[in-house]
């Protein structure tokens, strides 16, 4: 473990992909900006149908092309609106985890959060804890490109 | 036609299966050891084992003496399955990273059809789907629950996906050795689509379905969030990398592996596999010594954990002991007629050249059928902690039966 805590992980990232499913994910984060909450200025949003869509390839894209970290936020689990999606790609996801960990990296900096579109705090608490979770991955020195 | 073959890092299985070659009226010369060749002018240039950045040079100089470069299987490719060093932190290189322009033949181990056709220059048929002619059909159905071994006979029309058993078959294409045939899965040494193994983890990650996936409550905004403890979907696959890119680490577009290497190719190759993929793996890349290196590890093993083994098993191992020594000899004759007796003969006995019915305690298929099969029959076998040894391999193995440490001397 290096030296350096989680404070000086800030200016390390500067893109954090978040896929957010069309219903709850979506609507979380409108919510959100409806009531202007504030949330870290490194996450990029990309709208998709459901989460179900989200898989290794398009992980591995996005944190090949510059991503810092990638997550999923999707509806709550037994409300996904295509029956199971967000939980096909949480299973996905936790099996790219694992990937990372054999490979001698962090499995923090991807993961799947869900959310509730009438709640705003839910999407940006999301957020707040991609941010925290990167930050341990940054000062484990287990990211793509960052370390301590 | 001037044919010449150069082998650069690793097993020399692809390499000497194109002494073959020679039946085909061309004058092909089998050359170990590139660094010495001198260069000259040839019509066609054959590339087999595994590259590492500093052979980039002698490749170079190859490419620039020939007309037509071909790489001949998966080590020369996409790395192989010596491209699991790369898990420790090895480099070793794809083709295409060096010479993007060169013919590319996958395969473990290439089909010496594929290499005439390429070097007549005639059209070579995209073979088809793995699937689509395998006996056993697939539903894609969500599994309850993966097994790491099963008996094979006991459902011989369901998918092994649909039984819980991890095979890569859907993004391969048809092959000569056919594992599936002999009761082993498919590892996907010729992939019908690039990255195959992300996109089989994506594919396997959907079909687990119904297995349990561990949530816990996020401390902001009480929703759920995937959990970081184990569950039962880490617990059921405990080696992916292994599993899944077998063939295609240094092409999947995955990161380089950061895991402290362990000492030797071969130690980190093997480090973090599962013993019941041990016997494949020894076999795909054991050489013309893959035959006496996977028995060895067999019987270690068999002799530790106390598997049974009946004197029709030991028979049929003692055959394949003496039809290595005779592929040696017809190696060192270069006699192209006995290679194909012999392997042929190999074939009969382990399904493959990559020995894929040599299984722990028997054989997984029939091998005669004069022979009483319950004899030889390979079972499901419980995995045993500890550390194993036999001859030229030592080995130690942990609860869940992955590989922690191994040893093999050098010369083997």
């Amino acid at each position: 473990m290096s030296s350096c805590d989680i404070n000086e992980c800030e200016g390390k990232y500067d893109n954090i992909v978040v896929f957010m499913c069309n219903e709850c994910g979506q609507g979380s984060a409108n919510t959100a900006g409806v009531g202007r909450m504030p949330y870290d200025p490194s996450v990029r949003i990309v709208r998709v149908q459901c989460t179900g869509q989200i898989g290794p390839i398009q992980i591995m894209d996005a944190l090949n092309n510059g991503a810092d970290a990638v997550s999923c936020v999707g509806c709550c689990i037994g409300a996904c609106h295509f029956f199971n999606g967000n939980l096909l790609s949480m299973r996905r996801i936790k099996l790219m985890k694992k990937m990372f960990k054999e490979l001698g990296y962090s499995d923090q900096f991807i993961n799947q959060y869900t959310s509730r579109a009438a709640e705003g705090e839910t999407a940006v608490g999301d957020f707040e804890d991609i941010v925290e979770r990167l930050c341990t991955a940054i000062t484990e020195g287990g990211t793509f490109e960052n370390e301590c | 036609m001037n044919v010449k073959v150069f082998q650069f890092n690793g097993c020399n299985k692809c390499f000497h299966e194109t002494i073959l070659l020679k039946q085909n009226d061309m004058e092909v010369e089998l050359i170990s050891n590139p660094k010495d060749w001198k260069g000259e002018k040839i019509d066609v240039a054959v590339v087999s084992g595994y590259l590492l950045p500093e052979d980039k040079e002698i490749l170079l100089n190859i490419q620039s003496n020939a007309n037509k470069l071909i790489a001949y299987g998966d080590c020369t490719t996409t790395g192989g399955i010596f491209g699991l060093a790369n898990q420790k932190g090895a480099n070793i290189t794809p083709i295409s990273k060096i010479i993007p322009e060169s013919f590319k033949i996958n395969g473990c181990l290439a089909e010496i059809e594929e290499l005439t056709a390429t070097i007549k220059g005639g059209e070579v048929d995209k073979p088809p789907s793995l699937c689509k002619v395998c006996k056993r059909r697939s539903t894609c159905e969500y599994l309850d629950e993966v097994h790491r071994q099963i008996d094979i006979f006991e459902n011989e029309e369901a998918c092994f996906n649909d039984l819980g058993f991890l095979c890569n078959g859907y993004i391969a294409t048809e092959c000569k050795e056919r594992c599936v045939d002999y009761g082993t899965q498919c590892r996907g040494c010729k992939p019908i689509i690039d990255r195959s193994g992300v996109r089989m983890l994506g594919m396997f990650g959907t079909l687990m379905g119904n297995v349990e996936v561990a949530t816990e409550a996020s401390k902001y905004g009480a929703t759920d969030k995937l959990a970081d403890k184990d569950d039962d979907m880490t617990e059921s696959l405990p080696d992916i990398v292994g599993n899944f890119f077998r063939f295609s680490l240094p092409t999947s577009g995955l990161p380089k592996g950061r895991i402290h290497s362990k000492g030797s190719i071969l130690e980190n190759v093997f480090t973090g596999r599962l013993i019941e993929e041990f016997p494949l793996i020894t076999g795909l890349l054991g050489g013309d010594n893959s035959i006496s290196m996977t028995l060895s590890i067999i019987e270690a093993y068999e002799k530790g954990a106390e598997i049974e083994v009946n004197e029709q098993t030991k028979q049929y191992r003692q055959k394949l002991r003496s039809l290595e020594k005779e592929l040696k000899n017809a190696i060192d004759a270069q006699d192209a007629e006995k290679y194909k007796d012999v392997t042929e003969k190999i074939r009969k006995i382990a399904g493959n050249m990559n020995l894929s019915n040599v299984f722990y305690g028997g054989f997984k298929t029939p091998i005669d059928g004069a022979d009483n099969f319950d004899d030889y029959k390979a079972e499901p076998f419980e995995i045993k902690e500890g550390t194993y040894k036999n001859g030229i391999v030592e080995f130690s193995i942990d609860s869940k039966g992955v590989i922690k440490e191994i040893k093999i001397k050098e010369g083997a």
